[in-house]
C-alpha cells in the first residue's frame, strides 16, 4: 500500500533523460532466467486463475444431475462417437424466469453497489482530503486508524453493526433517549444496513486510492485559480478533481466490482427484499446444488463486470507507466 | 591537505612542460602537436590494454553503437563525449557487461571480454548515481566487492583502509550514504570500484549527480587520485569542460559512431567536421567555396562577406568546390580601422554587447546581414577605445585560426 | 481572531470518521465484558464469556486451522509476489505480459462468490484426474488463498522494487557478486519492509476470508470467520464480542509496533539527512578553500 510520494520535476526530467540515453531500460534482451521467473507466477496463475473461469463456463453450458459431480457432462461418448451437448437453459433461464427472480437481483445488485460507491465517494473524499493535507506525524497516525478496521475480520465488523442496530441497540436507544423517536425503528433487514454495512467495510478502498492521489496534487494550481478570481466549488471541480481523476476512478472501481457480488453483507444485515445476486449464487449452489446455474449466474455477473474491470486494469497500467518515468 | 593537492598539481604541471620540452618544434596546425598538448600514448610508447573492435550494439531498428574501434593505452583517461541518446553509455555498458553487444570484439589484455558476466569481468565501474548500497556503512561499501573474491580479513582491512586514505575519507567509515554529502558520496564510490584495483575504471557522468559549484574542485581531485593510482580510466560524459579538465584524450560521439578521436587541444583547435566544430566551444561557421589552392596558400571565397580568405596550407578539394569555414569567436580581432592585408577580414556594426565580467560577447551584424560572434577581453591595453554599439568594426583573423572542413 | 476554515473543516471530519469508524467496534468490546447474554443490555462487568472461549473446542480448533492456513499462504504469497515483482518491473515486454498484469490485478476487485466458486469447480474437476484434489482441506484452501494473495502482495512489492535504483543492482555485480548473491544481498535487504508489509497483509486476508474459503472448505476444515459467521447466523452471542474484542486487541496491537516503526524510521531518515546537511557544510568550506587556492595562481 503506497503511502503517498512527492514528485520531483528534476527526478523526472532526469528519468527522461536517462530512458532516452539508455533504451537498454525499455528494450530487455530476455534470458533463459528470466523466463524461469516468471514461470512459477504464470503457472500458478494460469492454473489457478483462468483455468478456473473456462471451468465455470463451461458447466454453466450443462445441466444439473443427481450425481457426483452434479452436472452433466459436455462430452459423452454414445455408441462410439463423441457428441459435445451444450445446454443454454440455463442463460435462458436466468432471462425468461417468470418471476423474474434473476434479472431483478442483478438490477438491485447493481443499484446497490452503484449507490454504495457514491456513498463511499462522497465520504471518503473529505476524508482522504483531511488525511492528505494534515502534518506528516498526525497524517501517519490518522492514516494507521483510518485503515485498522479493514485489518480486523469482515463478519466481526458486521457483526458489530448488527449489535448497534438492533431495535435495542445503541442507535435507536440513543435516538429515543434524545427524543427524536418514539419507538424503535426498524434498521436491521433493510436497504439502509445493507449501505451502512457496504461503506463501511469498503471505505479503506475508496480512501487509499484518493489519499496516494490527493497527496500528489500541485495544490499552488488551487492557489492560482483561486487569485485567478475561481469560486471555491469551481476550483474544487477544475482543479482538484482532474488531478485526482484516476484515484477516484480506481477507488470507485475498488468498491463497485467487489461489492456488486458481495455476499456476507447483504445476507448478514439485508432482509428479504435485498436479494443481491451474490447471495442467489450462493443459494443456487449450497442450498440448490444447482452448479450449472450458478455457473451460469457467475459468467453473466463476470460479463456484466468485464467493462468495470477493464477500466480498472487501464488505469492501474497508466498509474504503473507514470510511476515508470517518474523513477 | 590542500598544500598537498597544490604540491602535486604543480607537479603534474612540471611533468607536463617536460613531456613538451621534449617534443621537437613543429609546425603549427597539425593534429596532435599542438603546443601545451600532452604527448598522445603511442608518443609515450605505452601498452595498450582493452581493444574494441567493429563494436555494434542495436536495439531492435535503433543502432546505439555503430562499428565502433577504440584502443585505450595503460594509464590514460580517456573521454567518451556525446549529447545524450548518442550511444555512449551503451559503449559503457557494454563494457561493464551490462549490454551484450550485436556484435563486434572487446579484447582486454588480449583477453575476449564478450560473454564474460560482469561479476567476473576485471573492470569496475563508477555509476552516475555513484549506486552506494544504502544498508552498508562507508567500509562494507568499499569492502563489498574485496569480500567477493573472497580474500583474506586482513588483506581485505588493509586495502580498505588503504583506499579510504586515498579518498580522505578516514573519518567516515562507519558512516552510512544517506548521511554523506554528494562529493562525500562520489569519493567513497571512487574507492569502492578502485578498490578491486580493476584493470580499467570506467566512469558514468563522474560529475552528473554533483552540484555545480562542486564539480570544479572534484574535477581535478578525482584526477588526482585517478593519476596517483595509475589506473586506465575510461569516463563518459556529456558535459565538453568536464572532459577537457579530466581526460587525456576524447573521442566526440554522435549517432553510436566515433566523429574524432584526440586530446583536448586537438579537438578544440582542429575539428574534423562541422559537428565537432559546433558541439565543442561556439564556432561561427560560413559557408564558403574554395577558389584555388595550392601548397602554399588556399584562397576561399565566402558568401558572407567581400573579402576572401586565405589560408596558409592547401586543402584537398577540387577548386570551385564548397566548403565550411568555422571560426572561433576569441581568435576574431575587432578594430575601428581598416585592416591593411586584402584577404581576411570583414566589416560589420556591432549589434549587440554581451557582458560578461572578463570578456565582453560582441555580436556584428556583417554588410550582407549575417551576424558573427567574437569575444574580446575587457581591458583596452591599446587605448583605442573599446567598441561599442553601433560601431562600425572590422574583424579580422590570423590564417591559422581559420579551421577549413570540408564535411 | 479568525477562525482558519480549513484547519477547522479537517477535525470535524477526522472526529465524524473515526466516530464512524470505531463506535460499533467500541460497543463490540465494551460488551464482551458483560455479564449478561443479552448482547444489549448491560448488568456487570465479567470476563466470563472470555473464559467459556478458552474451552470452546470448535474455536480453538478453527483458530488453529486458519493459523495454519495464513501462515502458508502469507508465506507462499510473498515468494509468488516477490517473483512476479521481479518479473513486472526488471524483466519488461515479454510475451503475455499485459495477460500476466491482468492476472495480477483481477483477482483484488473480482467479487469473492466468482472467485470461490471457479477455484471450487476446478478443484472439483481436477480431482476427476488427480484425486489428491478431491480432499478439500487444508491444501486445497491454501492454494485458493495463495492465489488472492497473491494479487496484492505483488501489488505492495511491486511499488517497492519500482524504487530501487537498478544501479545498485548492477554496482554489485559489476563489484564481483553473482545474481543470487545480488538478490540476497543487495535486493532483499532493501525490499525487506514490502516483504514483511506484504506479509502481514496476506495473513490477515487469508485469516479473514470467508465466502472464497466456504465454497472450497470440506465438512472437516472449518476456519475461525466461517465460524463465526455460522455462528452469528445464529443470533448474537458475547463469546463472539470476546472473541472478536480479542482479534481487534491484537490488531491494534500490531498496528501500534508498526505505525512505531514507522515513525522511527522517519526519525532515522531525518537524522541522516542533518548529518549529511552538516558534512554538506565542511564541502562548502572546502569548496571555498579550494576556489582561493586556484584563482591566487590563476
Amino acid at each position: 500500500m503506497s503511502t503517498g510520494f512527492s514528485v520531483n520535476m528534476t527526478y523526472i526530467r532526469r528519468a527522461f533523460q536517462r530512458r532516452r540515453k539508455e533504451p537498454s531500460m525499455a528494450v530487455h534482451n530476455n534470458t533463459w532466467r528470466d523466463y524461469a521467473l516468471i514461470f512459477l507466477p504464470y503457472v500458478w496463475m494460469l492454473i489457478f486463475f483462468l483455468l478456473p473461469f473456462l471451468i465455470i463456463f463451461k458447466i454453466s453450458l450443462s445441466v444439473t444431475e443427481i450425481a457426483i459431480p452434479p452436472y452433466s457432462p459436455l462430452v459423452t461418448f454414445e455408441e462410439g462417437a463423441m457428441q459435445i451437448i451444450l445446454h443454454l437453459e440455463n442463460y435462458t433461464s436466468i432471462f425468461t424466469d417468470p418471476d423474474g427472480t434473476y434479472i431483478r437481483s442483478y438490477l438491485k445488485s447493481l443499484q446497490v453497489a452503484a449507490f454504495s460507491t457514491v456513498f463511499c465517494l462522497l465520504i471518503g473524499y473529505p476524508i482522504a482530503w483531511a488525511l492528505a493535507t494534515s502534518k506528516p506525524a498526525v497524517r501517519n497516525v490518522l492514516f494507521m486508524l483510518v485503515i485498522m478496521p479493514s485489518w480486523t475480520s469482515l463478519v466481526v465488523r458486521i457483526y458489530a453493526w448488527m449489535t448497534i442496530m438492533k431495535k435495542d441497540g445503541l442507535i435507536n436507544d440513543v435516538l429515543m433517549a434524545l427524543g427524536i423517536i418514539d419507538s424503535p425503528i426498524q434498521m436491521l433487514q433493510t436497504d439502509f444496513a445493507v449501505y451502512v454495512g457496504i461503506v463501511y467495510c469498503y471505505l479503506p478502498y475508496m480512501v487509499l486510492p484518493l489519499f496516494s492521489a490527493l497527496m500528489k496534487v500541485d495544490y499552488s494550481l488551487i492557489e492560482a485559480a483561486y487569485d485567478l478570481g475561481c469560486r471555491p466549488v469551481k476550483t474544487f471541480f477544475s482543479t482538484l478533481v482532474p488531478q485526482t481523476k484516476n484515484g477516484i476512478i480506481a477507488g470507485s472501481m475498488l468498491v463497485f466490482i467487489p461489492a456488486l457480488g458481495e455476499y456476507v453483507i447483504p445476507e448478514l444485515l439485508g432482509g428479504k427484499s435485498s436479494i443481491l445476486i451474490g447471495r442467489i449464487l450462493w443459494q443456487e449452489f449450497f442450498n440448490n446444488r444447482d452448479w450449472p446455474l450458478a455457473s451460469a449466474v457467475a459468467i453473466t455477473m463476470l460479463v456484466i463486470l468485464i467493462i468495470p474491470i477493464m477500466i480498472f486494469y487501464k488505469i492501474e497500467r497508466r498509474e504503473q507507466e507514470k510511476l515508470y518515468a517518474g523513477k | 591537505m590542500t598544500t598537498e593537492r597544490a604540491a602535486a598539481a604543480q607537479a603534474a604541471a612540471e611533468e607536463n612542460t617536460a613531456a613538451q620540452q621534449n617534443q621537437p618544434v613543429k609546425q603549427m596546425h597539425l593534429p596532435g602537436q599542438l603546443p601545451g598538448q600532452k604527448p598522445t600514448p603511442q608518443q609515450q610508447n605505452r601498452k595498450p590494454i582493452l581493444e574494441i573492435k567493429h563494436l555494434t550494439k542495436q536495439f531492435e531498428a535503433f543502432t546505439a553503437v555503430n562499428d565502433v574501434d577504440l584502443t585505450l593505452y595503460q594509464g590514460e583517461i580517456f573521454a567518451l563525449l556525446g549529447s545524450s541518446g548518442c550511444g555512449k553509455s551503451t559503449l559503457l555498458r557494454m563494457l561493464a557487461g551490462f549490454e551484450t553487444p550485436t556484435s563486434g570484439s572487446i579484447l582486454l589484455d588480449g583477453r575476449e571480454l564478450i560473454g564474460v558476466p560482469p561479476y567476473k569481468r576485471p573492470v569496475n565501474m563508477m555509476f552516475q548515481s555513484y549506486a552506494l548500497f544504502p544498508y552498508m556503512t562507508v567500509k562494507q561499501n568499499i569492502a563489498f566487492g574485496l569480500k567477493q573474491s573472497k580474500l583474506p580479513k586482513a588483506q581485505i582491512e588493509e586495502r580498505v583502509e588503504k583506499m579510504l586514505r586515498l579518498v580522505h575519507m578516514e573519518e567516515y567509515v562507519d558512516r552510512k550514504p544517506y548521511q554523506l554529502s554528494g562529493g562525500q558520496r562520489q569519493r567513497v564510490a571512487l574507492a569502492r570500484s578502485l578498490a578491486k584495483e580493476p584493470r580499467v575504471l570506467l566512469l558514468d557522468e563522474p560529475m552528473g549527480a554533483l552540484d555545480k559549484k562542486l564539480r570544479e574542485q572534484m574535477r581535478l581531485e578525482l584526477v588526482d587520485i585517478i593519476n596517483s593510482v595509475g589506473v586506465t580510466c575510461l569516463m563518459v560524459t556529456h558535459d565538453q569542460e568536464e572532459a577537457m579538465t579530466m581526460a587525456d584524450r576524447i573521442a566526440i560521439m554522435d549517432k553510436g559512431e566515433f566523429l574524432q578521436i584526440g586530446g583536448p587541444r586537438e579537438i578544440y583547435e582542429n575539428p574534423n567536421c562541422r559537428f565537432c566544430a559546433e558541439f565543442i566551444g561556439s564556432v561561427n561557421i560560413f559557408d564558403c567555396h574554395l577558389i584555388t589552392s595550392n601548397a602554399a596558400q588556399s584562397l576561399i571565397a565566402s558568401k558572407d562577406f567581400k573579402n576572401n580568405i586565405e589560408l596558409t596550407h592547401d586543402i584537398d578539394l577540387a577548386d570551385g568546390m564548397p566548403l565550411t569555414i568555422a571560426l572561433r569567436p576569441e581568435k576574431i580581432y575587432i578594430s575601428h580601422e581598416e585592416p591593411e592585408e586584402k584577404t581576411n577580414w570583414c566589416e560589420g556594426t556591432v549589434e549587440n554587447i554581451a557582458y560578461l565580467g572578463d570578456i565582453s560577447i560582441y555580436y556584428v551584424r556583417l554588410i550582407g546581414g549575417r551576424i558573427v560572434c567574437a569575444t574580446l577581453p575587457n581591458v583596452d591595453r591599446f587605448k583605442t577605445g573599446l567598441p561599442t554599439w553601433d560601431d562600425h568594426v572590422y574583424l579580422s583573423w590570423d590564417p591559422e585560426s581559420c579551421i577549413a572542413l570540408t564535411f | 481572531m479568525r477562525v482558519n476554515k480549513p484547519a477547522a473543516a479537517r477535525l470535524v471530519i477526522i472526529i465524524l470518521t473515526l466516530v464512524f469508524l470505531y463506535l460499533p467496534i467500541g460497543t463490540l468490546i465494551v460488551y464482551s465484558f458483560n455479564e449478561s447474554k443479552m448482547v444489549t443490555v448491560w448488568t456487570e462487568a465479567s470476563l466470563k464469556w472470555y473464559g467459556a472461549l478458552v474451552h470452546d473446542k470448535a474455536i480453538i480448533d478453527a483458530v488453529g486451522i486458519s493459523l495454519l492456513i495464513a501462515v502458508l499462504t502469507s508465506c507462499t504469497a510473498v515468494v509468488i509476489g516477490t517473483l512476479a515483482a521481479f518479473v513486472l518491473v526488471r524483466v519488461r515486454s515479454f510475451k503475455g505480459e499485459s495477460a500476466f498484469v491482468l492476472f495480477m490485478t483481477a483477482p483484488m476487485v473480482l467479487p469473492e462468490v466468482i472467485t470461490g466458486l471457479a477455484l471450487l469447480l476446478l478443484f472439483v474437476t481436477l480431482g476427476n484426474v488427480i484425486p489428491f484434489f478431491s480432499d478439500r482441506g487444508v491444501i486445497a484452501i491454501w492454494i485458493a488463498h495463495v492465489t488472492f494473495c497473491s494479487a496484492y502482495t505483488t501489488v505492495v512489492i511491486r511499488s517497492r522494487f519500482r524504487e530501487l535504483d537498478i544501479s545498485i543492482e548492477e554496482a554489485a555485480m559489476d563489484l564481483g557478486a553473482g545474481p543470487i548473491k545480488v538478490f540476497f544481498a543487495i535486493i532483499l535487504p532493501a525490499i525487506m519492509p514490502a516483504e514483511v508489509a506484504a506479509f502481514l497483509l496476506s495473513f490477515t486476508m487469508s485469516m479473514d476470508d470467508l465466502v472464497i474459503t466456504s465454497f472450497i472448505a470440506g465438512p472437516d476444515s472449518t476456519t475461525l470467520p466461517m465460524l463465526i459467521f455460522s455462528s452469528v447466523r445464529r443470533g448474537l452471542s458475547p463469546e463472539i464480542n470476546a472473541l472478536a474484542t480479542i482479534i481487534v486487541a491484537i490488531v491494534s496491537v500490531c498496528t501500534f509496533f508498526a505505525w512505531l516503526s514507522m515513525t522511527r524510521k522517519q526519525k532515522r531518515m531525518a537524522a541522516d539527512r542533518a548529518k549529511a546537511a552538516r558534512a554538506m557544510l565542511i564541502e562548502e568550506k572546502a569548496v571555498i578553500e579550494h576556489r582561493r587556492l586556484y584563482k591566487s595562481k590563476a
